[in-house]
């Protein structure tokens, strides 16, 4: 007959349990000997399992060949992967059949009005965007100087896919990415570091709302450019010529993808 | 470098038959993910990409058996791949200690395919209960009983194992 605290001993041993069942777990232990004896065989086999069964890394052939691999799949399919799923044709559909219909004119509407005090927060979003990930060190929710890795994060985190590149040669090295609140939406921020400068580049579907090419506030300069659909922003404390830079680098990849995926 | 690369081919190692077929199968999972045909939900970047990995295995899995003639049951493959891991050579580790080491890699290889599975996540991978019940695709409470079920079976023929040991060595 099996004690029925025990998957809960099992449980608390493989830290599922919040403290408060954990330390109900533990005192039924002190009074249940099949949980005690079972608490003891879930150390000794885990122990074990770790001691004795291969921990083995990929082997360095096989990190090769898959990137290699990848290499193959940039240079076939260049194109930037617009997760265009973003909203693309079932939420069109959905809007301009019947009652559909009265949104979308509203949203034209609201397009075509665009008030100052909508740009201004946007500019706002951004602005804070990039001071508190400098505030609360929560620069980046990807880590990793490699494309391969930082772009198909997006794919899956936000709505958008932006063009990633490691600009290093160019003095501009990819630090990582992080989703960011913009305009209602989840942005991609690409993080490159230039020197002591953090430099945010932020990337959502554009909305059509008239943005300013460049804007300083606060000390900080905030680039603004479109693309396709896509909105991007870069900002930093960097001077003009740093950020216009970066911002040349970015427009001239995002040209290159367009043009070879056209071919 | 790709992170959770090792992960994902510790994983492919104790699902696929042969080393090549588990980088075979690591190459189309890491592809697939870059593809974004597997978009990243929720859940952490390294059970997104294991996830992959069994799929792809499964896929890889099910090719075979559809060129193979006479088609061989699921868990006899996998158990012949991983008792042929367990007994091949391995110049790191010195003889003396190698029965012992290789003892609980070859009960492993006997478990049945579900019990090995949540056995690695859980206790090579670290994964809590919620991640290998999205990647293995059953309710926690699933996981929760096929776990305990899955330590008592090791347990019991680890047990026997020494039991054996001890007799046929006086």
């Amino acid at each position: 007959m099996q004690c029925p605290e025990s998957l809960r001993v099992q449980a608390e041993f493989d830290g599922e349990l919040d403290a408060v069942g954990a330390a109900d777990v533990e005192r039924h232990r002190e009074h249940c000997a099949e949980c005690r004896a079972l608490h003891r065989d879930l150390a000794e086999l885990h122990d074990a399992l770790r001691r004795d069964l291969p921990f083995e890394r990929a082997p360095s052939a096989l990190q090769h060949r898959v990137m290699a691999a990848l290499d193959d799949e940039d240079a076939r399919t260049p194109a930037p992967k617009r997760a265009t799923a973003w909203r693309t044709r079932p939420f069109w559909i959905g809007l301009t059949s019947g009652i559909g219909t009265a949104a979308v004119a509203a949203t034209l509407a609201l397009s075509l009005f665009v008030t100052p005090a909508a740009t201004d927060a946007t500019v706002n979003e951004l602005l804070s965007g990039h001071v508190n990930s400098l505030l609360s060190n929560h620069l980046i929710d990807v880590a990793s100087s490699d494309h391969h890795t930082v772009k198909p994060w997006f794919a899956g985190n936000t709505d958008v896919s932006p063009p990633v590149a490691d600009f290093a040669a160019q003095g501009y090295s990819l630090v990582g990415g992080r989703v960011a609140y913009v305009d209602h939406q989840r942005a991609a921020v690409v993080v490159y570091r230039h020197g002591a400068h953090v430099i945010n580049v932020f990337t959502w579907a554009s909305a059509g709302k008239a943005l300013p090419r460049t804007l300083t506030r606060d000390g900080y300069h905030l680039s603004f450019w479109t693309s396709g659909d896509l909105q991007y922003c870069a900002v930093s404390d960097t001077g003009w010529d740093e950020l216009r830079s970066l911002v040349t680098l970015l427009q001239n990849l995002d040209a290159r993808s367009h043009d070879a995926g056209a071919s | 470098m790709l992170p959770h690369l090792d992960a994902a081919y510790r994983f492919a190692r104790w699902l696929a038959r042969s080393p090549d077929d588990a980088q075979d199968i690591v190459q189309d999972a890491v592809l697939r993910a870059y593809r974004g045909y597997d978009a990243l939900r929720g859940s952490d970047a390294k059970s997104w990409l294991l996830t992959i990995v069994r799929n792809c295995h499964s896929t890889s899995l099910k090719q075979q058996r559809r060129r193979a003639a006479a088609p061989l049951p699921d868990d006899h493959e996998a158990q012949e791949g991983f008792i042929a891991m367990a007994s091949a050579p391995d110049p790191e580790t010195a003889s003396i200690d190698r029965d012992e080491r290789r003892t609980l890699q070859r009960l492993m290889a006997n478990l049945p395919d579900d019990y090995r599975e949540v056995l690695v996540l859980r206790e090579i991978e670290d994964m809590n209960y919620r991640d290998i019940a999205a990647l293995t695709n059953v309710p926690v409470g699933t996981v929760m009983s096929r776990l305990a079920r899955a330590r008592a079976a090791l347990k019991k023929h680890w047990l026997r194992d020494i039991e054996e040991n001890s007799r046929a060595v006086p």
